[in-house]
């Protein structure tokens, strides 16, 4: 693994938020290293700052200092537009409420990003009909996400992140809203998704993920405490049963 | 983004309703009052507009056509004896007293114009032969004004009294209304001399014909031998008379307020129902953005929004103007619906439609990526 292309570099991130006269730093000096390869969890109390690590990995925020290389491009003093042009062509997102266009069937939810990135329309449902039925929804294609589970939707979310065959996959609590079998369904589909190009992170608060995962990153009042492999950490892996 | 936009729309059938009713209202208001300020506007220039000619004379300082006074026969003569001039034909247009068979008593306009080919008077004609208004004491009367008159629906041959003269109807034209709602009553020259009392080589306006328009400047530089007559372009007099009707009375000033306050109405309906509808999508905007969506690519979400609301408002605001240009008609209003009058209400319904989707055009730009992380 140590081999495997590095596919986020992070170093020395610090992310501050003035709120009224108050500074509150919510990371503290933050350095970590994505492979190709993994699924690594980013774990740790509310309030941690696991989400604000993943918006500053992905560009989405700025640090307040350090430095990150997303795919070997340094974002970090991007303008919005260059940054958002490698999101386009870098990053997959999973969200816990899946954030589908209600309106859009499941095929069109997952064709118009594809659309959107600059493929043309006929080739986009091609490609995103190859990547639900991937995620096993091939005959859920024209359904709307009204007509679908929780399950399903999420793995919708999965097949649009997945389309634009991403190297980095984020996930932010991507089994939350599922009940407890569903969620590990969901997270056995995104560990299929790892392969020696693409890396898979993912913010959560649930235990039983570490059984799926090469890594785990635990990160606690803004300073990462621990990183290595679950059971090294100390992790009880619970069974994988109803 | 068009194709999520317009679905999100369709999808929203509550919202699409209301914002629907909200831009056809808006643009049914702007074709109708931009019609009728115009169909105003027509109507108070009507005469000098199909009368014609290159240049008017009248006595100077006259304001509109309908205040009109006597000329003598001297500037016909000046006029005549310009080498610019190709022809000059005489006007006779003035109120008189009307009395129906009730008894009651009103006013009309009596118009008689110096006929020449291709601008025949009256024109639009429905019924009877306009050769027949030479003979004496023969009128048109126009069927928007048949109840005024209390004449049937067939008037031809009845008869009613102008200046204390009984007059014979002898030809029935269709919309052709004075600004002041005055009935028109065209007849020959000589019989509106005789109803208006005017001499016989007398009449209220000269109008001239030129041999080269270039020369107009040249005639009025002539023409200014006579300082109690002043010479104005067609044109100008015809737009002179409808901003003195028009302007003057105030009713452009209501028809433009109304406009006005139609699209208010609209603009702040749609704005409400576009703003709602894209604060509810804001997540999945965000999401695209995360995705790498430009800001631009996002505001496409609501201009299509906007152009679809628009199209459809045009369309359904123009099939009900023309079914209530129909239903004004009987009610004697004219609602112009003409390229123009199209032009103006499709650039007041586009513009108010913009105006409505600053705000959730504004909440799109400030769409945070990092909000879907949150």
């Amino acid at each position: 693994m140590s081999g495997a292309q590095i596919l986020v570099k992070a170093r020395g991130l610090t992310k501050t938020y003035r709120m009224g006269h108050l500074d509150t730093t919510v990371l503290r000096d933050v350095s970590l290293d994505v492979r190709a390869g993994e699924l690594a969890l980013l774990m740790g109390p509310s309030g941690s700052g696991k989400t604000t690590l993943l918006c500053v990995l992905s560009g989405l925020l700025r640090p307040s200092a350090g430095e990150v290389e997303l795919c070997g491009v340094s974002i970090t003093g991007l303008a919005d537009r260059v940054a958002a042009e490698v999101r386009r062509r870098a990053l997959g997102f999973v969200f816990q409420t899946y954030n589908l266009f209600p309106a859009l069937t499941a095929l069109d939810n997952v064709a118009e990003v594809l659309a959107l990135k600059g493929m043309l329309l006929a080739d986009a449902r091609r490609v995103a009909g190859e990547a639900l039925a991937r995620v096993g929804l091939a005959d859920r294609l024209h359904h709307l996400p009204g007509e679908l589970s929780g399950g399903e939707r999420q793995r919708v979310a999965i097949a649009r992140a997945m389309s634009g065959d991403p190297a980095l996959v984020l996930g932010d609590e991507p089994t939350a809203a599922l009940d407890r079998r569903t969620g590990l369904d969901v997270v056995r589909l995104l560990r299929e998704q790892v392969n020696e190009r693409r890396a898979v992170l993912l913010v959560t608060h649930d235990i039983r993920l570490t059984q799926f995962a090469d890594r785990v990153i635990e990160i606690d009042d803004g300073r990462i405490v621990a990183d290595g492999h679950a059971g090294a950490l100390g992790r009880h892996e619970p069974r994988d049963a109803p | 983004m068009r194709r999520i936009a317009v679905r999100s729309l369709l999808f929203d059938r509550g919202k699409l309703v209301a914002s629907l009713l909200g831009v056809a209202l808006a643009s049914t208001l702007g074709f109708v009052q931009v019609g009728l300020y115009r169909g105003f506007e027509t109507s108070a220039s009507a005469v000098i507009d199909h009368v014609g000619g290159d240049m008017w004379a009248m006595p100077t300082g006259l304001e509109v056509i309908d205040y009109a006074q006597v000329v003598s026969v001297g500037p016909r003569n000046l006029l005549l004896s310009h080498p610019c001039v190709a022809d000059v034909r005489a006007v006779v247009y003035g109120f008189a007293i009307t009395q129906v068979s009730s008894g009651t008593r009103s006013s009309a306009l009596v118009v008689g114009v110096e006929p020449r080919p291709g601008r025949r008077t009256p024109w639009n004609v429905l019924e009877g032969d306009p050769d027949e208004l030479a003979q004496p004491l023969r009128v048109s009367v126009d069927r928007t004004d048949l109840d005024k008159l209390q004449l049937p629906s067939s008037p031809i041959g009845r008869t009613f009294e102008i200046s204390s003269r009984q007059v014979t109807v002898a030809v029935l034209t269709d919309g052709i209304r004075s600004f002041t709602l005055s009935p028109y009553l065209f007849t020959s020259m000589t019989n509106a001399r005789r109803l208006l009392g005017v001499g016989e080589n007398e009449a209220m306006y000269y109008v001239v014909d030129l041999v080269d328009r270039s020369c107009a400047g040249d005639l009025v530089t002539w023409m200014k031998r006579q300082p109690d007559i002043q010479m104005l372009d067609t044109d100008a007099w015809s737009r002179k008379t409808q901003a003195y009707w028009v302007g003057g009375s105030g009713a452009g000033a209501a028809l433009l307020f109304t406009a006005i306050l139609g699209m208010f109405v609209g603009g702040v309906i749609v704005g409400q129902t576009l703003y709602s509808m894209t604060k509810e999508h804001l997540l999945e905007l965000a999401t695209l953005k995360a995705l790498g969506a430009r800001p631009g690519e996002l505001a496409q979400f609501v201009l299509w929004l906007v152009l679809f609301l628009a199209l459809a408002g045009i369309v359904s605001g123009f099939s009900a103007a023309l079914v209530l240009k129909h239903v004004l008609l009987g009610a004697g209003l004219t609602v112009v619906v003409s390229p123009g009058t199209v032009a103006v209400s499709v650039l007041g319904t586009l513009s108010m439609c913009v105006m409505a989707s600053l705000t959730s055009l504004s909440a799109v730009f400030k769409v945070e990526a990092a909000t879907v992380l949150r």
